[in-house]
């Protein structure tokens, strides 16, 4: 898993590539996470445009950025979520908790919206 | 699809990809539904997660066994590891609520449930776990599209 990140109207957007599926890929979000709250930003879009599948132990790194997030006083964003990852959202009824986007200026604007 | 397909290979993240590969490749050549072939990927990817986070750490060199097949209408997918198993039983009775952002890990089963027709899980003697998996098969409607 590769992760990129880059900033928009004071968003953090996480650009993945390759597989979420746990392993060295946990301890990498964890920093990842962290690191963005100790600069004291808030919010992020987890834009999964490049990412080809997920299974659960990574659908369980993405609660934990999610969780990170919240306690730290912020929000996550999923971005281009593929059929394939938004089915396991769907039966584990975490699409109740991610709130999921399609276009990246809406992503973005949403936290706006609160 | 005619016969069986076997792959054997370490326990070892990196062959998760090969599996979800091989898996695609199969399930491709049975005419089902896009949603129907993506439950069964999904299913097999967690199996074999399983089999490789909690097969037998202290035998690392043991392999985890995957053997595909087609059974009249049902696909089925046999996942084998060397660890020492757990009481699926108990589990199965009491699968932690997945919406619970507490909890990082324990979905694996419960997707698996949810997105197979039949899950089922054996102790192999001499061995270590299998897990069996079974999907009855839709042929595809006209006017499904194929997606990436």
């Amino acid at each position: 898993m590769r992760i990129e990140s880059r900033e928009k109207n004071g968003v953090v957007i996480l650009d993945l590539q390759g597989k979420l599926m746990g392993g060295p890929d946990a301890e990498t979000f964890k920093n990842t996470f962290h690191q963005i709250l100790e600069q004291g930003r808030k919010r992020v879009v987890v834009n999964l445009h490049g990412v080809d599948w997920i299974n659960s132990t990574g659908m369980g790194i993405l609660i934990s950025g999610y969780t990170t997030m919240r306690r730290g006083g912020g929000d996550l964003r999923l971005l281009h979520v593929s059929d394939r990852i938004q089915s396991i959202l769907y039966v584990t009824k975490l699409n109740l908790i991610f709130k999921c986007f399609d276009n990246e200026d809406e992503a973005v604007a949403s936290f706006l919206d609160g | 699809m005619a016969g069986t397909v076997v792959l054997e290979f370490p326990r070892d993240y990196k062959f998760l990809n090969t599996v979800d590969l091989v898996c695609n490749e199969v399930i491709q050549n049975l005419c089902i539904k896009h949603e129907i072939a993506n439950e069964i990927a999904i299913s097999v990817i967690e199996a074999v997660t399983n089999a490789i986070e909690h097969g037998n750490h202290e035998c690392c060199d043991q392999n985890v066994r995957v053997l595909f097949q087609c059974k009249d209408d049902r696909f089925c997918v046999e996942v084998e590891d060397c660890g020492k198993g757990f009481d699926y039983q108990c589990f199965l009775q009491n699968i932690p609520d997945p919406t619970n952002v507490g909890h990082l890990r324990g979905r694996g089963i419960f997707i698996m449930k949810n997105m197979m027709d039949s899950l089922d899980f054996e102790m192999v003697p001499g061995h270590g776990m299998k897990v069996k998996l079974e999907k009855k098969l839709k042929p595809k409607a006209d006017g499904d599209v194929q997606k990436d």
